[in-house]
């Protein structure tokens, strides 16, 4: 709006015998009008609102493709540990939501606004809370550098989003242009996000679990089970496509976290909660 | 009293999870005395020595290189894939019941429900799983309590920058 007014008063303020515009002029100017609203919708970001129901549909249609897990101990357990690595960050009262799929697949996901889900399959992998607390605050870190939105406004749906931003579609009401958008962020698990993404997780999660007062060494731990599982196994074929190599994960997290995570090293893992609560169902 | 003697096997399965699996060196290693860095060398160990892994402990993990126990700093190990597919057990995937026969690679993911690509592709929306699962969220007070039973305290910690 503004960026439009500025270039109506710009031409309003030139000489108009400057320039021979030829008859032409009006075209041009509504063709530079358009240019400048296109390039603002672009740049403009969903709300928060907006942003927690995207991804709450998002969320939906994972747990229409796996299960809640059964075992609201569980469950309770799981959100408990997000929770407070949550309130670590610089997003501590989103609506953070999070969850274990009753699946055998090795994977987590994150979607806008706060939801965390991780895979049955995956947390039978984990030895202790801190590997846990590792995982989860690796997804947290997706939803704080909102890296599914920014995927999304990259991707064929760049104009939906725009639309969004702007106010042209509404987050609730069931528009379908809304679930076009809610299909394409689903897809966006079975393609990846951004290997760049991924590594800013790992650095930011290791973090965020030391915050909250874990082993920083969880995540690492965990990657580094994941390299001893067959890589031909079925279970870790889309966590491995969507991934970056494990190794470079280890690597890149291994020269960081010397550095600047030493004296954190002494922190818990708290293996026996992490225990009693798995068997306590 | 039940619940404490479930507890306490299952600890016992727990801290066992790492013990007993085969690792190698991926670059020259010092294998020291004790999990500190000023800690006493044992021996030096070069690229791709075999050992076998006792425990982890924070960024050491505890291996036997032939005869001699020591700690390692975890990232200079690589884990073998063991060849059932699977690591060794950590107790809790029986519990979980998930696959212990392991998936080889050519078992093709079919079915309506699942995570494989093709199914997040088509996966239809379920609110009302939606729903139940927001009955399991937790307070920020609730969270504060969980931390304080647990010992965990919260610190300062800057977010790492760089790295590639």
């Amino acid at each position: 709006m503004r960026a439009q007014l500025f270039i109506a008063s710009l031409l309003v303020s030139l000489p108009v015998a400057a320039f021979d515009l030829g008859g032409l002029g009006n075209i041009d100017l509504e063709k530079a009008v358009k240019v400048v609203q296109k390039v603002q919708k672009a740049n403009a970001d969903v709300s928060e609102p907006q942003e927690i129901d995207l991804g709450g549909g998002i969320a939906s249609n994972l747990l229409g493709a796996a299960p809640l897990w059964d075992n609201p101990p569980v469950q309770r357990y799981v959100n408990k540990v997000g929770r407070w690595l949550a309130l670590q960050t610089e997003r501590p009262d989103l609506p953070w939501q999070f969850g274990v799929l009753d699946d055998n697949d090795v994977n987590a996901f994150a979607a806008p606004g706060g939801y965390v889900f991780i895979t049955k399959g995956l947390l039978a992998r984990m030895n202790n809370e801190a590997e846990l607390a590792g995982v989860l605050a690796h997804e947290i870190s997706h939803v704080l550098r909102k890296h599914h939105l920014q995927a999304l406004k990259k991707g064929a749906r760049s104009e939906l989003m725009s639309d969004l931003a702007n106010d042209a579609i509404k987050s609730q009401g069931g528009d379908p242009r809304l679930s076009k958008l809610v299909s394409a962020g689903t897809e966006i698990y079975a393609r990846g996000l951004d290997k760049q993404d991924e590594y800013e997780a790992d650095r930011m999660g290791v973090v965020i679990a030391a915050r909250a007062g874990y082993d920083p060494y969880g995540l690492p731990a965990v990657l580094q089970t994941l390299q001893s599982i067959n890589p031909n196994d079925s279970n870790l074929a889309l966590m491995f496509k969507t991934h970056p190599a494990l190794g470079d994960r280890l690597s890149l997290l291994d020269g960081l976290m010397s550095e600047s995570l030493a004296d954190r090293e002494g922190q818990p893992d708290l293996a026996a909660r992490f225990a009693a609560q798995l068997g306590a169902k | 009293m039940m619940k404490r003697l479930s507890l306490s096997l299952l600890l016992l399965v727990a801290s066992s999870a790492w013990a007993g699996d085969a690792a190698y060196t991926i670059r020259a290693t010092e294998l020291k005395a004790k999990p500190y860095g000023d800690a006493q060398t044992l021996r030096s160990l070069p690229p791709r020595t075999k050992v076998e892994v006792l425990k982890r402990q924070s960024s050491w993990t505890q291996v036997k290189a032939g005869t001699t126990s020591g700690w390692v700093k975890m990232l200079s190990l690589q884990l073998e894939a063991s060849a059932t597919g699977r690591r060794s057990d950590n107790g809790l995937s029986a519990l979980f019941n998930v696959a212990a026969t392991g998936r080889g690679g050519s078992t093709v993911t079919t079915g309506v429900r699942g995570l494989s690509e093709e199914q997040l592709k088509n996966a239809q929306p379920n609110p009302q799983a939606l729903r139940a699962a927001k009955k399991y969220a937790v307070s920020r007070s609730e969270a504060e309590r969980f931390a304080e039973e647990g010992q965990l305290q919260s610190h300062d910690v800057d977010y790492l920058s760089g790295g590639r």
